[in-house]
């Protein structure tokens, strides 16, 4: 007996750490610290921030301004009918390239590999960078602004919309091809309906991203809120972009709670 | 009896007729997104003949920049600036976790007393709000052109969504071995460095690589501001129309992107599973309902 409880207090010996385990620690803290030097990393910062004289800039927030029509609400409109096209555009052109992106319903393997690879690469590059270019390409404001959201939401579309589609039951496509349905007629009546709820809530999704993103779009010069966010940086008058953030903001909530209204309803 | 004539017996298989509900509903769906897409297009586009014209112009663009222009890139010290992107996400990474880590057992509903919980979330909340390209373009102004002001944007606004995913996932870990602390007399600390820390690293590690991952993205676009990074070197060459130049840029960043992905995503399966092969998981809705900060459905 009492051996037993003798033994009980005795203390386990901690295992030894892997001697690899101090290997990756080193490599980290060398990196880190190496990273650290590259930008300029400045301890002092993290005090001189509190004090700088950049913070009254910001108080009181100039309302009167925000509130006249043309400073704030018709960008606003603006902002909104750019994410309304190009969720509409970038969400229709990705329902067949999701569908050509999953393993399930790709019509051939060339295919498959051709889209992922393009898709990988179009969402490997940023949005802003997107939106860069389309508007040296087609030339400053709202028009160039509403390319890059499509190419922006086409690339969150297929990679969350081909993911569903992969997880869809076999089945019904089975079930399609082997009534004689060609490849298009198959996946439209055995997987399009499962899938689709899921399609409808992504979209609406992308739609709120949209919407978000607008507010740096204008930093490129893609029109939206985002123009007068630069013109407002411009002259230091971070009062009033703190303004239209919170307006941004506000709107998003509204957006989101009806956009989560509707999926409930959806899935 | 043939089975040709047992089905004439029993007649043609009759088609059932559609529902009309879901019609109408269409229907109405089609006719909202048609008048919002007339109404956006009419306000937006600067005339058909552009409209018609922008795809042309696109692929004009697209076959200038073929082929790159390696090697003047090079000359121009473009791979420097690709490393110094890495750097200011990982910097930018670093000082996120620290801040969020600490921070999140402080708005975790199980750990947390609600008089500090509160205000930690709507902390959390507001950070998440301002993107962090707002955030370096008021830190230009404190702390000067660079790479640091794009770093330490990054790390404030990445905060936001790793304090919160954080505090998620201490929520979610089992209360067993907190309970057993404090019944062996563990204070409040040791219970959260024993009992608490241990069930939640991993998880939040793979949120930290995921950031990681995002903050690529985003360290890149800083330098379209000034704050350091490739995406100066695609402003000036965009700026000059030097596509070629533009072409091999792209090129340095996707291939940057694309492999911290890869590599990344390698390590968060091997700090998960305990081994580097994919397994299912929903974790891309994660990523991207951390992208922006907004919030996905529930998964069905």
């Amino acid at each position: 007996m009492t051996d037993v409880s003798m033994a009980a207090v005795v203390r386990p010996t901690k295992p030894k750490p892997r001697p690899t385990s101090f290997l990756i620690f080193a490599a980290f803290v060398a990196f880190t610290i190496f990273a650290a030097r590259q930008v300029n990393f400045e301890w002092s910062t993290f005090k001189d921030i509190w004090v700088s004289p950049l913070w009254e800039k910001f108080w009181p927030i100039e309302w009167e301004w925000v509130a006249r029509r043309e400073n704030v609400f018709d960008p606003m409109v603006e902002t909104f009918q750019i994410a309304i096209i190009s969720t509409i555009v970038g969400c229709t052109l990705a329902l067949p390239i999701g569908f050509a992106m999953s393993r399930l319903t790709t019509p051939n393997k060339p295919v498959y590999f051709f889209t992922r690879t393009i898709m990988s690469v179009v969402r490997a590059i940023p949005d802003l960078f997107w939106a860069k270019i389309l508007v040296t390409a087609v030339g400053i404001g709202a028009f160039g602004g509403s390319l890059a959201l499509t190419v922006f939401s086409l690339a969150v579309m297929v990679k969350l919309f081909s993911e569903t589609v992969d997880g869809a039951d076999p089945r019904p496509l089975e079930a399609a091809k082997a009534a004689g349905g060609t490849h298009v007629s198959a996946v439209r009546t055995g997987v399009l309906p499962e899938v689709f709820p899921s399609f409808v809530a992504y979209a609406l999704y992308v739609f709120e991203l949209n919407i978000r993103a607008s507010v740096v779009l204008g930093l490129v010069g893609a029109g939206g809120i985002g123009r007068v966010v630069e013109a407002q940086r411009g002259f230091f008058q971070f009062d009033r972009i703190l303004g239209i953030l919170v307006v941004v903001f506000v709107i998003v909530v509204i957006i989101e709670q009806i956009s989560v209204a509707l999926r409930r309803r959806l899935l | 009896m043939s089975i040709a004539e047992s089905v004439e017996e029993v007649g043609s298989p009759q088609r059932p007729e559609a529902p009309t509900g879901g019609r109408r509903w269409v229907i109405g769906i089609f006719v909202v997104l048609t008048i919002g897409a007339i109404w956006s297009v009419r306000a937006i586009s600067p005339g058909i003949s552009d409209v018609i014209e922008a795809p042309g112009e696109m692929w004009k663009i697209f076959r200038a920049m073929f082929p790159p222009a390696f090697q003047t890139e090079i000359d121009r010290g473009v791979v420097g600036k690709v490393f110094e992107s890495l750097y200011i996400a990982w910097i930018g990474t670093i000082i996120a976790a620290l801040i969020s880590f600490p921070l999140s057992f402080l708005a975790a509903g199980n750990v947390a007393p609600r008089w500090i919980r509160y205000p930690i979330r709507q902390l959390f909340n507001a950070i998440r709000a301002v993107p962090e390209l707002i955030v370096a373009m008021v830190l230009l102004a404190v702390v000067g052109l660079g790479p640091w002001a794009g770093a330490l944007a990054i790390g404030l606004h990445s905060v936001g969504t790793l304090g919160k995913l954080s505090t998620e996932a201490i929520e979610n870990a089992d209360d067993g071995p907190l309970e057993a602390i404090s019944a062996s007399g563990g204070t409040w600390i040791s219970g959260m460095r024993w009992g608490m820390v241990p069930q939640v690293l991993p998880t939040v590690i793979s949120y930290w690589l995921f950031r990681f991952e995002i903050n690529i993205r985003a360290s890149t676009v800083l330098g379209l501001i000034g704050a350091g990074g490739v995406g100066s070197e695609l402003s000036s060459q965009l700026a000059f129309r030097n596509f070629p130049q533009v072409g091999a840029v792209l090129a340095f960043t996707v291939a940057l992107v694309l492999v911290i992905d890869t590599i990344s995503g390698f390590v968060r399966r091997q700090v998960i599973t305990g081994t580097g092969r994919k397994v299912d998981g929903g974790h891309t809705e994660v990523l991207f309902e951390d992208m922006l900060g907004s919030k996905l459905a529930p998964k069905t």
